[in-house]
């Protein structure tokens, strides 16, 4: 147990030289180094901290959106529902309207095929009467018959109203024209002679005159005088009668 | 245990082999450091550097546990009286080697050191008229007993120190000379905790002492 009182001092010395030398080659540049490291974790930590209010500002704000184009969609909704209701009641009146008119047309060309269809039953009849009266006409001719058409046939034309002469005339006034006379029977010699004479003498001249027998008259007679054509036979009287029919529906 | 051999005189001074090892370990610390240290990564630490960080950063909360908010300012002395120790006291596993520790002279330096600071940082926190004043408290006549106090738990701390050092050198020298060569080793193995749970006692008993001196005048004008 020497005390040595050198060493003492030197230790002393020593020891303090020794805190120096460590306090600037180890504590310091270890503290620093972790002092730097604690700040860079710090540093990393108040960013991901600000980035993590950033997040939430963001996740906020994009809510709030959210909330608001919501709120949006469901007014835009509302709006086209309406929208949509008012366009369907326009296009039911549209519709209604349309087949209103289309009912009316309908109705309209029901009664139109009715009208057609009444009219042609009706045509059909009067065809059917004129062929039965045709007919019945057919057995009924005989030259008796047709002696007093050829009768009433002078009367008229010993009658004949003077503008109608005057058609004969002018009609009779064609060069190389010459009459035809159809008969449903031959008619006799002095028949002929009556006609020729009563037609010259309304025609003030001597036309050649062709007699011809056309059994399809039934009965009567048929004269051509160019364009003016004089009918006093059955088969015409009928076409007449048939045609007076039909417009007199 | 004999008196420490001088090696070489620088005037009258004999300068004993005992400072020429701490001179060694001081120059080993002082380049093992600078080679460490030169190079520290912010980002990627080594092995070697995360050792060094735990290390440090162990003994700063260790301090920081007895006195919140004064391991920065403590840490150098503190540190350094735990790592002198340990190297100097695991020198004497090395062949030829003796621990300074195991002298007298070097451990009541050590002690001598952490009375002063211990006032040092007592002064320094509060100035010298706040700080004497903790030696009249609770009463002027507790003063002796404070002065006494200082100065045997002064002692006790260079005693113990080396006490148990040259103990167990000369226990391990023992049992070397009586049962031959392997069986110190198991010796040695326990030479290794004891030159830790030495430096860490003297360390702690330190740090404590330092502590009592900051905390007894905190507590004081907390008081007033």
């Amino acid at each position: 147990m020497d005390f040595d009182w050198t060493t003492f001092v030197l230790e002393i010395i020593n020891f303090l030289i020794l805190v120096w030398i460590l306090k600037r080659f180890l504590y310091q540049p270890v503290l620093g180094i972790i002092t730097r490291r604690r700040a860079g974790i710090e540093k990393t930590l108040a960013d991901a901290k600000r980035i993590e209010t950033e997040a939430s500002e963001l996740k906020r704000k994009n809510e709030r959106y959210l909330a608001e184009w919501e709120a949006e969609k469901e007014v835009a909704q509302a709006k086209l529902s309406a929208e949509l209701a008012t366009l369907r009641e326009n296009k039911l009146v549209e519709l209604e309207a349309h087949l209103n008119e289309e009912a009316a047309r309908r109705r309209v060309l029901d009664e139109r095929n009715r009208k057609d269809f009444e009219r042609l039953c009706e045509e059909k009849g009067i065809a059917q009467g004129v062929t039965f009266t045709s007919k019945l006409l057919t057995r009924l001719a005989s030259k008796e018959l047709e002696q007093q058409l050829f009768s009433v046939l002078i009367e008229d034309l010993q009658n004949i109203r003077e503008q109608d002469r005057h058609a004969v005339i002018e009609a009779a006034a064609e060069p190389e024209l010459y009459v035809k006379v159809q008969s449903a029977f031959v008619l006799e010699n002095e028949q002929q002679e009556v006609l020729s004479r009563l037609l010259n003498e309304i025609t003030d001249r001597t036309l050649p005159i062709e007699f011809l027998v056309h059994s399809e008259l039934i009965s009567g007679l048929q004269i051509d005088i160019g364009p003016w054509i004089l009918h006093a036979n059955l088969r015409d009287e009928l076409k007449v009668f048939s045609g007076v029919l039909r417009h007199a529906k | 245990m004999n008196a420490p051999a001088v090696v070489f005189y620088i005037g009258p001074f004999g300068i004993t082999s005992v400072v020429v090892t701490t001179w060694g370990i001081m120059l080993v610390l002082g380049v093992s450091c600078w080679l460490v240290t030169r190079n520290l990564s912010l980002l990627k630490p080594g092995r070697l550097q995360t050792m060094l960080e735990g290390l440090v950063a162990a003994m700063e909360a260790s301090i920081e546990a007895v006195l919140p908010g004064q391991a920065k300012q403590l840490l150098p002395f503190i540190a350094t009286l735990w790592i002198y120790i340990v190297i100097a006291n695991l020198t004497g596993l090395i062949p030829q080697l003796h621990s300074p520790t195991g002298h007298l002279s070097v451990t009541t330096g050590l002690a001598v050191l952490v009375f002063l600071s211990v006032h040092w940082f007592g002064i320094r926190s509060y100035g010298i008229r706040q700080y004497c004043k903790h030696y009249l408290s609770p009463t002027p006549l507790l003063l002796p007993f404070h002065l006494i106090s200082e100065v045997t738990r002064t002692i006790a701390l260079a005693v113990r120190l080396f006490g148990n050092i040259m103990s167990l050198e000369l226990v391990a020298l023992l049992v070397l000379l009586v049962a031959g060569l392997l069986v110190p080793v198991p010796l040695l193995m326990l030479h290794i905790v004891e030159a830790l749970v030495q430096a860490y006692i003297f360390g702690m008993l330190a740090l404590i002492y330092v502590a009592g001196a900051l905390q007894s005048k905190q507590s004081k004008g907390n008081d007033l």
